[in-house]
C-alpha cells in the first residue's frame, strides 16, 4: 500500500507540472526531442545526457528552434542536415532503414506464430485423456470437493483415498509442488 | 610477487589442461585413478589462481611499478582500498579474475555435485576445464596480468577516477561472476548430454546454478545502474549501449531458462528447450564477457579489432557451434517424458515468457547490429535509447502482464472457470489503479498500463500469500505470522520466486516513474540564487574548490526548499583530473520513496557561480531497493530443501503446504 500511496504522490506531482508556465516553447517537446538527438562527439549519448558544450549548444538550438514556431521534424531534418542521419538516436523509418524496424518485429511475429504451433504441436502427441481423470472443462465444483477432501483428509490424518485420482504415483508425493497430484 | 603470480597461471593452466582430458579420458577408460586425480587437479586450480590473485594484489599493494598493469591502473597517490578495484581495472586484471571465479565456481560445483550428475560428472569437468583454460592461455599468451616493463617508473597511471565509487566495488565483479557462472550449468547440460545422459538428471544443478548466475547477473546490472546514476552526471541509469546490452541479453536468457527449467523439474517437459537456452544464455555470456572486458569497449566497432578480439571472437564461435553439434547428435532421445495437455496452464504460459524474453534479447542483439550491417553502405547509423523504448518496452510490458497471470495458472491444465476465479480480484485491483491515477490526471498510455499491470502482479502474490496463510492457520493453527513463514520456507522455489517478482515489479515502477514523469532543469546560478523546480526551491550557497593532489574537488552547496521550509543542504561534488583531463561528479541526491531530488554541477565557473542540472526523478528509489529485494527471493528459491520423505507427506505440515488448493485446478 506504500507503493499505491507513492503511485498518487507522483500522479500528483504530475499535475503540478502540467500547471507550470513556459516561456515561449514546451519544455516537454524540447526534452523529446533531446531525446531524439545523439551527441555527435559522445557516442551513445543523447544531448539530454550530455554535458559537453557541444550537446549545450544543440539544445539551445532546439528551444530557439521551437520558439520561433519549428515543428520537430524540421528540426530533426535541420540536424541531420548538419552531422548526417547518425545523429538520430534512432533509425528512421525509411528506405533501407525500415530493415532496422521490420525485423525485431517480424523477428516477434514468428515467434507469435510459433508458440502456439509448438503448444499445438505438443498437446497433439499427447495421450487423450484418462478414464479416471476427473472432467475439467466444465464445473469447478466437483474438483473443489475433491480439494476439500483431499484438505480434510491430510488435517485429519484419516487416510482417504486422494478424490477421483486415487494415490497418484509415488513420484508426484514427493513433490513439494503438490498441485501436480491434485491434478495427476 | 610478481613472478610468483605468473608462474602459478602456467601451474593453473597445466592442472586445467590435466584435469579436462584426465577426466574424460579416466571416464572412457574407466580408470578410476585418474579420475579422482582429475578432480583433485580441479580443486588445486583454485589454490594455483588464488596464489596468483594473492600476488597481483601484492604488487598493486607494494606499488610494483614494474609490473605493467600496476603501472597502468594505480599510482602512489592511490588509497590501498582501491586496489580491490584497480585489480580489475583493465583487460588483464579481469581475465585473472574470471578465471579465479570461474576455478572456484567449478570446484563447489564439483564438490557438491549429487549423486545424479555423477556419472556424467567427468565430461561436465571437461567442458568446465576447456573454457578455463581458455582464458588461461589468453593470459598466458596475449595478456597476461604479470608482464614487465622493461624499466621501472617512479609512478603509475592512476586509477580511473569514474571507478572510484562504491558501486564499482561491487558491480563489476557482480557481473563479471555471473557471466562466467553461465558456464556451470551449461557445462552440466552438455556434459551430461555428451555422457548420453539426455534425461531430466543434471536439471537440479543447472538450475541452482543458472539461479546463482542470474541473481548475480541482476545485482550487477542494478549496482550498474545505481553507479551510473549517481556518478556520471545526467540522472539517467540506462544507456542502453552495447557494452550494457551484452549484460543484459544473457540475463535475459537466463531469466527464460530458470523459469523454463521448472517446468523440466516438475513435469519432464521443454528437455530440448532448456538445453537450447542454456545454450544461448552461454553464448551470450561470453559475447557479454568479450564486450566487457576490461570494462572500457567503447563500442562494437572496436570488437574485432585487436588479435585479442579475434581469439574472443573465435572461441565464440566454438562456444556456439559444438554445443549446437552435440545438441543436433543427440536430438533424437531427447523426447519429453510428458505432454503438454492445455494452452491455459503454467507450462504454456512459460513458453510464452520464454518467447518475450529471447524477444527483448533478440531486438537487443539486433539493435547492437544493425549499426554494423548498415556500416556496409557505407554511411554511419545510431541505435540508442529511443529504438530500445519503443520496441523493448511493450515487450516489456507483455512480461510483467504474463508475471501476473502465470504463477496464478496450474500446472497441466486450468478451467476457464478457474482462471477467472483466480485471476479476478488480480485484474481488478490493476484495474481500480488505473482508475485512480487517470482521475488524479495521469493520461501517459504506456505508464498508466505499466502501474496497472504491476499493481495486478503485486496484488496476485499478496493475495496467494494470504489466502496460504490464513488455510495454513486454519489447519495448523499457528498465527498468522508463523503460517506465512512455514508457507514460503514449504515451497521455497515458488514463494522464492514470488519475492524476486515483487522484486521485479518495484524495478518496474522506477523505470516507468523516472522514463515519464521526470522533470530535468539545466541551470547556471551565481551564490545566493535560487531556482524553483517543481515544487522544490532550491537555493545555491557556495562552492569550494580544495586540492586533492590528483584533483581538484568542487564542492556546491545547494539548499532545497519545500513550502518555504528547509528540507535539506545538499553538497554535489565535482572533481577535476588533471592527468586524465576529465571530471568526475557525484551527484548529491535527496531520495524518498516518492521522489529523487538530485542535483549534480555540470561546471564550475570562475565567478562562483556554478552551472547545476536538476532532476525530480519520482519512484527511482524503489529500483534500488529493489536489489536486496531481489537477492533476499534467489536465496529463498535456493535454499536446499530436504526432500519430504514418504512419511513427512502424508504428515499435515507437509501436505498442506498448498495455498493454491482453491484454486488449484
Amino acid at each position: 500500500m506504500v507503493l499505491l500511496a507513492a503511485l498518487l504522490l507522483s500522479a500528483a506531482a504530475v499535475q503540478a507540472q502540467e500547471s507550470e508556465p513556459d516561456s515561449g516553447y514546451d519544455e516537454e517537446e524540447a526534452l523529446s526531442i533531446d531525446r531524439m538527438l545523439i551527441c555527435p562527439v559522445c557516442p551513445a549519448e543523447t544531448i539530454d545526457q550530455a554535458q559537453v558544450e557541444l550537446s549545450r549548444q544543440m539544445r539551445r538550438i532546439v528551444r530557439e528552434m521551437l520558439a520561433q514556431g519549428a515543428s520537430r521534424e524540421e528540426i530533426l531534418d535541420f540536424f541531420v542536415e548538419r552531422y548526417g542521419p547518425e545523429v538520430l538516436a534512432a533509425p528512421p523509418r525509411s528506405g533501407f532503414n525500415l530493415l532496422a524496424w521490420v525485423i525485431p518485429a517480424a523477428g516477434v511475429l514468428a515467434g507469435v506464430v510459433a508458440v502456439p504451433l509448438i503448444i499445438w504441436s505438443m498437446a497433439r502427441r499427447g495421450r487423450p485423456m484418462a478414464a479416471g481423470e476427473p472432467p475439467l472443462e466444465e464445473g469447478l465444483e466437483p474438483y473443489l470437493q475433491a480439494v476439500d477432501r483431499d484438505l480434510a483428509e491430510s488435517e485429519g490424518g484419516l487416510g482417504l483415498p486422494m478424490g477421483e485420482e486415487g494415490a497418484g504415483p509415488p513420484e508426484d508425493e514427493t513433490r513439494d509442488e503438490d498441485e501436480t497430484k491434485v491434478n495427476g | 610477487m610478481a613472478d610468483l603470480g605468473a608462474i602459478c597461471l602456467w601451474i593453473a593452466l597445466a592442472l586445467a589442461s590435466y584435469a579436462g582430458v584426465g577426466s574424460v579420458a579416466g571416464k572412457i577408460r574407466g580408470n578410476a585413478v585418474l579420475l579422482e586425480s582429475s578432480r583433485s587437479a580441479v580443486y588445486l586450480t583454485v589454490l594455483a589462481l588464488l596464489v596468483a590473485t594473492l600476488s597481483l594484489v601484492a604488487s598493486f599493494v607494494n606499488r610494483d611499478f614494474e609490473v605493467a598493469y600496476v603501472a597502468q591502473h594505480s599510482d602512489l597517490a592511490m588509497p590501498h582500498r582501491f586496489t580491490w578495484v584497480a585489480f580489475y581495472a583493465g583487460n588483464e586484471g579481469s581475465l585473472l579474475y574470471i578465471a579465479f571465479a570461474l576455478s572456484v565456481m567449478s570446484a563447489i560445483a564439483v564438490w557438491l555435485a549429487p549423486a545424479k550428475v555423477r556419472d556424467t560428472l567427468p565430461y561436465t569437468i571437461g567442458v568446465l576445464m576447456v573454457v578455463l583454460c581458455f582464458f588461461l592461455a589468453v593470459m598466458g599468451f596475449m595478456a597476461n596480468p604479470f608482464d614487465k616493463l622493461p624499466f621501472v617508473p617512479p609512478d603509475g597511471e592512476g586509477i580511473n577516477p569514474l571507478l572510484t565509487h562504491l558501486g564499482m566495488f561491487f558491480h563489476p565483479p557482480a557481473l563479471m561472476a555471473g557471466l562466467i557462472a553461465v558456464s556451470i550449468p551449461f557445462a552440466f547440460a552438455l556434459g551430461s548430454h555428451l555422457g548420453g545422459k539426455t534425461g531430466d538428471e543434471w536439471v537440479d544443478s543447472g538450475r541452482v546454478w543458472g539461479l546463482i548466475s542470474w541473481a548475480l547477473l541482476a545485482s550487477g546490472l542494478l549496482l550498474g545502474s545505481w553507479w551510473a546514476y549517481t556518478i556520471l552526471g545526467w540522472g539517467g541509469f540506462w544507456f542502453w549501449d552495447p557494452v550494457e546490452n551484452a549484460a543484459f541479453m544473457p540475463w535475459l536468457a537466463l531469466t527464460a531458462f530458470v523459469h523454463s527449467i521448472m517446468v523440466q523439474k516438475r513435469r519432464g517437459m521443454f528437455r530440448m528447450w532448456n538445453v537450447v537456452l542454456i545454450n544461448v544464455a552461454f553464448g551470450l555470456a561470453l559475447y557479454g564477457m568479450f564486450m566487457n572486458r576490461g570494462g572500457s569497449v567503447p563500442s562494437v566497432h572496436s570488437f574485432g579489432e585487436s588479435a585479442l578480439g579475434w581469439t574472443f571472437l573465435v572461441f565464440l564461435a566454438v562456444g556456439v557451434v559444438v554445443p549446437l553439434l552435440v545438441f543436433f547428435w543427440r536430438y533424437p532421445k531427447m523426447r519429453s517424458a510428458q505432454t503438454l495437455d492445455s494452452m491455459l496452464s503454467r507450462e504454456a504460459a512459460f513458453l510464452v515468457n520464454n518467447l518475450l524474453l529471447l524477444a527483448v534479447a533478440f531486438v537487443t542483439l539486433w539493435g547492437t547490429v544493425y549499426p554494423l550491417i548498415y556500416r556496409t553502405t557505407g554511411e554511419e547509423i545510431s541505435v540508442a535509447r529511443p529504438f530500445y523504448d519503443q520496441v523493448n518496452g511493450p515487450l516489456l510490458l507483455g512480461l510483467i502482464f504474463l508475471m501476473g497471470i502465470g504463477p496464478l495458472l496450474p500446472w497441466r491444465r486450468a478451467t476457464p472457470a478457474s482462471v477467472r476465479r483466480a485471476l479476478l480480484a488480480p485484474a481488478l485491483t490493476g484495474l481500480a489503479v488505473v482508475a485512480v491515477l487517470v482521475a488524479l490526471g495521469m493520461r501517459e498510455p504506456f505508464a498508466l498500463i505499466g502501474f496497472g499491470l504491476g499493481a495486478m502482479v503485486a496484488s496476485g502474490i499478496f493475495l496467494e500469500w494470504r489466502r496460504g496463510a490464513v488455510s495454513r492457520r486454519r489447519s495448523s493453527g499457528e498465527n498468522y505470522l508463523l503460517a506465512f513463514l512455514r508457507l514460503i520456507s514449504a515451497n521455497r522455489p515458488r514463494y522464492g520466486g514470488y519475492v524476486v517478482h515483487l522484486a521485479v515489479v518495484m524495478v518496474a515502477l522506477g523505470v516507468i516513474g523516472a522514463t515519464f514523469f521526470d522533470t530535468q532543469k539545466d541551470v547556471v546560478l551565481s551564490p545566493g540564487e535560487t531556482v524553483v523546480v517543481e515544487d522544490y526551491e532550491l537555493r545555491y550557497l557556495s562552492t569550494t574548490a580544495t586540492d586533492k593532489g590528483n584533483r581538484t574537488e568542487f564542492v556546491s552547496s545547494v539548499e532545497a526548499y519545500r513550502d518555504g521550509e528547509l528540507l535539506d543542504t545538499l553538497r554535489a561534488t565535482r572533481s577535476f583530473y588533471p592527468s586524465f583531463n576529465m571530471a568526475a561528479t557525484r551527484a548529491a541526491i535527496r531520495s524518498t520513496p516518492v521522489e529523487d531530488l538530485y542535483v549534480v554541477p555540470s561546471e564550475n565557473l570562475p565567478n562562483g557561480s556554478v552551472g547545476l542540472r536538476i532532476l525530480v526523478n519520482p519512484l527511482i528509489w524503489w529500483m534500488w531497493v529493489a536489489g536486496p529485494v531481489l537477492v533476499l527471493g534467489t536465496i529463498i528459491s535456493l535454499w536446499p530443501q530436504a526432500a519430504p520423505s514418504p512419511a513427512a507427506v502424508r504428515s499435515p505440515g507437509v501436505v498442506h503446504d498448498r495455498p493454491t488448493t482453491v484454486r488449484g485446478t
